[in-house]
């Protein structure tokens, strides 16, 4: 569904993408796993066409998009959840979900049943539809987020650090709403980014290690970990 | 003070009345900036040549369709027709060609560069004007006066300026604020202003609205301009101090204010017709010792929320 053959990127001049390839199958669910600064967020905004790479390819459904316009990856299907949410606060809660819909010029009855879809999903939202994004808690912020990103991605939905700032047990929680996400949308790819490899090994079918750059093949990264707890 | 109010209570009236009118073509221009400011990040010096050359294009159409011998009114149309040419002219060649080449650079960079486009149609339009006064009165002898009555007085005042220009102004204001809250391209616009790389991930083409961001801003000032062409001769340097006058509103306003920007139009223009009337001297200072006062207090602007800059 999507593929990253040796992405290569820099940010004000440094590497910060060295090569990182990766596979995500058509309604799996896989982790991008590294530390602050690994370039887990930059992988993902490599994805999302938001910055110009040095090197390798982007393929969505085999098709290379490396070049293709930002805006248009929401066409492909794909629906990114940034991590800091990026809500536009201004908006009420209903306007940030139908934005990108509208963007695409959906047909009402497509927007309906994806918006359907979503409170389903996320049954919280409605009640805070008309409610402006700017005065969101972080938690329901998280979930418009989500819900936005659900809207368009009808075949891959990028998650960035979705725990960042939950409690854990709130995060626990939300490992749990990442398994219902994955059986309530079954035909959307998840690719969800973590610092912390304990919260998504039980869920993801394949775990991606990144460090300084470069993805780590599994097994170096398992040593690497036991080494340092142990050490 | 009731004294004073007596030998000059006309005399106020009518720097008010002054006031409005230039309110309303300042707010014109300074919305347009505000607007263009808020989605491209570039503070657009030349911003005010569209201005000065609305100003002198809808002057040239103006008299070219009364020596024509069309009636009175056509010179309306004239300014209507000026505006909308010069901006959707001038507007999307100086995005597409000069500033999208600039907008990954440093700021200081960007106003160099708007700057030196601001000179160079400066003389362009001395080029194609000249340097004597145009003079293009039509619109203004056509609609007459209006008697405003004021604290007990009467002052006749011409309708063009304060009548036509506030309600323009005002359609303007009520225009703006329903597209950009009711339309969806209004929120796209919005959405840029707030977070370009989030409305590029939500399918917006950022490029796109940069485009159309600036011609809209640009037709603005540009009818500004030409509504300001018939209530004064047109002479060079007429877009330099419209610039700066509209910095000033911005800046007081705070950015992304669109009603703030029409009520520090209206402080600005009454403060410095208040100043021209009474204290001729002090007519060049009183718009930026309103906007220092006011930054000295509130530095993100009377109306602005305080923003934490991203890296």
């Amino acid at each position: 569904m999507l593929e990253l053959r040796s992405v290569a990127a820099d940010i004000a001049g440094a590497p910060v993408l060295r090569g990182v390839s990766m596979h995500l199958p058509p309604g799996g669910l896989v982790a991008l796993i590294g530390r602050n600064g690994a370039g887990k967020t930059t992988t993902l905004r490599a994805i999302m066409g938001l910055l110009p790479l040095r090197g390798g390819a982007v393929l969505v459904g085999g098709e290379e998009v490396t070049s293709a316009p930002a805006h248009h990856r929401t066409r492909l299907g794909i629906g990114y959840a940034p991590e800091e949410r990026r809500l536009f606060g201004p908006f009420t809660v209903q306007q940030n979900l139908l934005l990108p819909a509208e963007v695409l010029r959906l047909p009402p009855a497509e927007t309906a049943r994806r918006l359907d879809a979503v409170l389903t999903f996320l049954p919280e939202l409605a009640a805070l539809a008309s409610r402006r994004a700017a005065g969101l808690s972080g938690g329901q912020g998280k979930m418009v987020a989500l819900g936005r990103a659900l809207m368009v991605g009808t075949r891959a939905v990028l998650l960035d650090e979705p725990f960042q700032g939950l409690a854990p047990a709130l995060a626990h929680r939300y490992a749990d709403a990442l398994r219902g996400l994955h059986a309530a949308f079954p035909g959307v790819a998840l690719l969800v980014t973590e610092s912390n490899p304990q919260l998504l090994e039980p869920l993801v079918d394949t775990t991606y290690v990144i460090e300084r750059g470069e993805i780590v093949p599994d097994e170096i990264a398992t040593l690497k970990t036991t080494i340092t707890k142990h050490g | 003070m009731g004294e004073w109010f007596e030998q000059n209570g006309a005399l106020l009236g009518l720097a008010l009345l002054d006031g409005i009118a230039s309110a309303a073509l300042i707010f014109m221009v300074a919305v347009g900036l505000n607007l263009v400011f808020g989605v491209l990040r570039v503070l657009n010096v030349a911003h005010g040549s569209f201005f000065a050359i609305g100003a002198y294009a809808a002057a040239s159409l103006g008299l070219f369709l009364a020596s024509a011998g069309l009636p009175a009114w056509a010179s309306l149309l004239a300014i209507l027709l000026a505006a909308v040419l010069t901006g959707l002219t001038l507007g999307p060649l100086i995005e597409r060609f000069l500033l999208r080449r600039i907008y990954a650079e440093e700021s200081v960079l960007q106003l160099l560069v708007t700057f030196a486009l601001f000179m160079i149609l400066e003389d362009a339009q001395k080029l194609l004007w000249g340097v004597q006064p145009v003079s293009f009165s039509g619109p203004v002898s056509m609609m007459g006066t209006v008697d405003v009555p004021f604290a007990g007085d009467v002052i006749p005042y011409n309708t063009y300026q304060v009548i036509l220009l506030p309600a323009i102004a005002l359609l303007t204001l009520v225009g703006l604020a329903l597209f950009l809250r009711r339309t969806l391209t209004g929120r796209v616009i919005v959405a840029v202003t707030l977070d370009r790389e989030a409305a590029t991930a939500m399918g917006i083409d950022a490029g796109r609205i940069y485009l159309l961001t600036f011609a809209f801003g640009a037709v603005l000032a540009a009818l500004g301009g030409a509504l300001s062409a018939p209530t004064a001769s047109l002479v060079p340097g007429v877009g330099a101090s419209t610039i700066v006058l509209s910095f000033a509103v911005v800046a007081t306003a705070g950015l992304g204010q669109i009603e703030g920007a029409a009520l520090t139009a209206l402080m600005i223009g009454i403060g410095r017709s208040v100043a021209v009337t009474f204290e001729p001297e002090l007519e060049v200072v009183v718009p930026y010792l309103i906007m220092v006062a006011v930054l000295l207090v509130r530095p993100q602007g009377l109306f602005g929320v305080p923003e934490t800059r991203r890296i």
